[in-house]
């Protein structure tokens, strides 16, 4: 296995082709996944790195998940309320609101919210370990740079995206009755309409749909900074392909995810 | 160059190519057990590599390259980590973690590759700054440390695990001469009461010349001289005579022959 190759392209040649840059990238990712995944299944565990990333992917992006889903749910609702009493449907409300939040707008904006908070951190850090030799120092340190940097990360984020995702569900569902109770929809009416239109798997299909996420938006990052060069200007660029492809994949596996979890139902 | 019992590292025929461009050209070196050996030569000379090849950090595009009897040149990432542990590599900036203390950076590999309760890893990281000349640090972030210290402190961590070769990449560069003599000194020291093998990659003329056994000159991925810092101050050869001249305390003046 040649694991190496994902950090030893220091001078790796600047492909002029597109299809040259897709595919390196596309090769690279690959490899660090196959490393990954070989690192999760055996090998030290760096207990202390894996805590240290949950508490960052996990406790301190739940805020600001908090707040943008809530913010989200009550849009959801002002929306789908305004229209929806005037012809007599209140009772669709919250059924609305809690349907979108569970099959697409907790994930995604779980997704979203990490990619910008965690995805350029994690991307920032190593390539700034990358570009000081730090990563260097670590393989001749006889640690693997994978092993101690990538599955950590991995693992507090597939552990830690879907606590997320119901937390967001949770705070999206709760915006939009505040919002309800101003179209005078009663607390009782919104709570039956979720009984009503969202089934257990809408939930669950979301939560699926954040444990894609986040190996998407983990993998990437490490990828991105793992393969930064050439100094600070390096780092920046690292860090600013990070989210927008992690973003860019996240939107396009949404589509695939959505097709395969909800359309046939 | 034939294997000999006594090579700590031997190289042979080291070609590494990258992006259409060749930076060694078929280099070969040697270091025996207990030598210091400098590689002297200008920026992008292609000294650094070498040392990376030698580290196995980076990979050969053709030749060989032997670490105690081993040639770790075909070797993977994977097979290439037991080996790592014979070498000590001192980066230029230190290349020090900067989001740990002093402490966990020299008690890292220790607590990594070896079964040892917490006091003893504490003696040996206390005992391996006190050989640096550092104490009382430990609980420093890299970033409260000056330059010289940095490099004290990533020598300590490269020591910690025991290695048999020590690998220095500039240890001088960026220091003030009464740093720079200290580091000096310390391989110097470190090579005769250990019996480390040590290399040296350096452009500074001085320093490798004060502390090694040995030199050889690089230029353009060749190996362009070689010899005893003696020899190496007497050679004729146009590029060697060339970057002395350079290094030289000569004033312009004095070195254009006016």
């Amino acid at each position: 296995m040649r694991e190496e190759l994902v950090w030893q392209d220091e001078e790796a040649p600047q492909r002029a082709s597109v299809a040259g840059v897709v595919l390196e990238f596309i090769g690279g990712l690959t490899l660090l996944l196959v490393a990954s995944v070989r690192g999760l299944l055996a090998g030290r565990k760096e207990w202390r790195e894996m805590l240290h990333q949950m508490a960052f992917i996990g406790a301190t992006s739940a805020p600001i998940v908090v707040l943008t889903s809530a913010f989200t749910g009550a849009v959801i609702t002002l929306y789908s309320a305004s229209l929806l009493v005037r012809v007599g449907g209140g009772s669709f409300v919250g059924g609305a609101t809690a349907l979108a939040m569970a099959r697409e707008l907790a994930p995604i904006l779980t997704g979203i919210m990490v990619t910008a908070r965690c995805g350029s951190a994690i991307a920032a850090q190593l390539g700034t370990m990358k570009i000081t030799e730090q990563i260097d120092a670590l393989r001749a340190l006889a640690v693997s740079p994978v092993q101690y940097l990538v599955v950590p990360r991995l693992i507090a984020g597939l552990l830690m995206f879907p606590l997320l995702g119901a937390i967001a569900n949770f705070a999206g569902v709760l915006g939009g009755g505040v919002v309800a109770t101003a179209f005078e929809i009663s607390p009782f009416t919104y709570l039956r309409s979720i009984q009503l239109f969202v089934e257990p798997f809408d939930f669950i299909g979301g939560l699926i749909k954040t444990l894609v996420f986040a190996l998407i938006i983990i993998m990437v990052s490490c990828h991105q900074g793992l393969s930064a060069r050439g100094g600070a200007v390096g780092v920046g660029h690292a860090t600013t392909r990070a989210v927008v492809l992690s973003m860019v994949l996240v939107f396009i596996a949404n589509y695939f995810l959505a097709d395969a979890l909800f359309a046939r139902r | 160059m034939k294997t000999n019992s006594t090579d700590a590292i031997l190289v042979k025929s080291l070609v590494y190519a990258v992006n259409g461009t060749t930076i060694l050209k078929g280099v070969d070196f040697r270091a025996a057990y207990g030598e210091i050996v400098g590689i002297m030569g200008a920026s992008g000379s292609g000294k650094t590599t070498l040392l990376k090849c030698i580290a196995g950090l980076l990979r050969p595009t053709a030749g060989e390259v032997w670490i105690e009897g081993v040639n770790i040149a075909p070797l993977s990432e994977r097979e290439k980590m037991p080996l790592r542990l014979r070498l000590g590599i001192v980066f230029q900036y230190a290349a020090l973690f900067d989001y740990m203390t002093v402490y966990e950076n020299v008690a890292f590999g220790l607590e990594r590759h070896r079964r040892l309760p917490r006091s003893e890893i504490a003696r040996i990281v206390k005992e391996r700054l006190a050989w640096v000349g550092l104490e009382g640090v430990e609980h420093l972030y890299p970033s409260q440390l000056s330059g010289g210290m940095r490099k004290r402190v990533g020598l300590a961590r490269a020591l910690a695990l025991d290695p048999h070769i020590v690998l220095f990449d500039e240890p001088t560069s960026g220091l003030d001469p009464v740093n720079a003599y200290q580091i000096d000194r310390l391989i110097h020291r470190l090579n005769r009461e250990l019996g480390l093998t040590a290399v040296v990659v350096s452009h500074d003329v001085t320093s490798l010349f004060r502390t090694t056994d040995r030199i050889v000159v690089i230029d353009s991925g060749q190996i362009v001289e070689e010899g005893t810092p003696e020899a190496i101050r007497q050679s004729e050869h146009p590029k060697v005579q060339a970057f002395l001249r350079m290094a030289s305390t000569e004033s312009l003046e004095e070195q254009a022959g006016i």
